[in-house]
């Protein structure tokens, strides 16, 4: 077994007892909770547009992260910056 | 407000702080605020009540008996489902068409790749950065928003609002022209925000709604995509103010700095859907979890005695 391999297992304690307290809390508060009003809404979409207009600008070599960094592709109701016209 | 009894003439003051309809005390005749109330407190439509007192306490019931074991003591003591009060709330339901525009970055992995020795193997990976745009043009047909500036604050560390917000939508399609006969043995809630205070609110649902509607377009960057900007025109909207029926629970935990808390548990009085909070004791949730923390410790330091 490697040295890292060890100190990882010494962290199951406190995580198991993190993970089973927030888990039991929020099946009793339900604070997590809220209207899922982005897939319950009726929605009528015409197609997206802007796929064919994608286009690479750089490449990102030799990362360990699985994911880009600050995916927030489904992270629906993180605001980024908006954009606004300047007329209004 | 004072009215003129349709029955008998007496004048009659309600309060429409809390209530829509009122009995004159002297011919009993029961009669509703309809049309004369100023700055829009009375609704365009109601939507009745469907489900009966009886089937939302057994919901209600239903819902707690899964969560005892670790409930506050004073709670389970004190737990009448048969208190429930079945409640109007104030609602806008809103129709939208917009148009969104969203910008960012999108990573397609290229290659993948493990460096180093046996013991010391890291993954490594390859991928191209694209610039991504999308655009979406939708409409969205009955969108709630609570309508009461109490009820639309979902802090979730001050009140236990986002349990009611949870058991939306409604079958808004099924209710009927405002009439304050429906409110006759139920409470209700007085709206006090206006179209110009939700419309933050309703940009802020629409943007959502955006983001979800484009995310099967980059399916294909499978390392994710980071949006840094987004854009939204509303071209038209239309607003109807509705009472929802809600059946609610309420229990006051008391303690803390802000007076404790009230907790819900909300019965959608149309579809059932039950959602709660209930106050945990928390002596008994630590105790749980360091038992079980404590346990896998001990099967952690025996694993590693064992290995070395």
């Amino acid at each position: 077994m490697s040295d890292d391999g060890g100190l990882w297992l010494l962290a199951a304690g406190p995580a198991g007892a993190t993970a089973l307290y927030w888990a039991l809390y929020r099946f009793y508060r339900n604070t997590d909770k809220s209207h899922g009003f982005e897939r319950e809404t009726k929605v009528e979409a015409t197609p997206v547009t802007g796929s064919e207009s994608d286009t690479k600008i750089d490449e990102n070599n030799g990362t360990q992260q699985t994911r880009i960094d600050g995916d927030n592709v489904g992270a629906y109701r993180k605001r980024v910056q908006r954009i606004r016209d300047e007329s209004s | 407000m004072t009215f003129k009894c349709t029955g008998c003439g007496a004048e009659v003051t309600v309060n429409t702080e809390s209530a829509m309809t009122a009995r004159c005390h002297w011919c009993r005749h029961v009669f509703g605020v309809n049309e004369q109330v100023a700055n829009g407190a009375v609704p365009d439509a109601v939507l009745p009540f469907h489900i009966k007192k009886d089937d939302a306490v057994a919901r209600i019931r239903q819902f707690v008996d899964k969560r005892r074991l670790f409930a506050l003591k004073a709670f389970k003591e004190q737990f009448t489902p048969e208190n429930v009060v079945g409640v109007y709330l104030p609602y806008m339901i809103v129709d939208g068409n917009a148009s969104a525009t969203v910008a960012g970055k999108g990573e397609i992995k290229t290659r993948e790749y493990t460096r180093g020795t046996d013991n010391n193997k890291k993954t490594y990976y390859d991928a191209d950065i694209y610039e991504v745009q999308r655009h979406v043009d939708f409409t969205v047909d009955d969108l709630p928003l609570e309508s009461s500036t109490e009820r639309g604050n979902l802090d979730v560390r001050v009140n236990t609002n986002n349990i009611i917000n949870t058991i939306l939508p409604f079958d808004t399609k099924n209710a009927v022209k405002w009439n304050a006969s429906y409110l006759s043995g139920f409470t209700s809630e007085k709206r006090n925000s206006n179209v110009e205070h939700l419309q933050p609110r309703l940009e802020d649902q629409l943007l959502s709604i955006a983001r979800a509607q484009v995310e099967a377009s980059v399916r294909r960057y499978d390392r994710g995509v980071r949006w840094e900007q987004e854009k939204l025109d509303v071209h038209g909207t239309r607003w109807v103010s509705m009472y929802l029926p809600v059946w609610l629970y309420s229990y006051h935990q008391p303690g803390g700095s802000g007076g404790g808390l009230l907790h819900y548990i909300a019965v959608n009085g149309r579809t059932g859907e039950t959602m709660g909070s209930v106050p945990v004791q928390q002596w008994k949730l630590l105790l749980a979890a360091l038992t079980v923390g404590t346990i896998l410790e001990g099967i952690a330091i025996m694993i590693l005695a064992g290995s070395s």
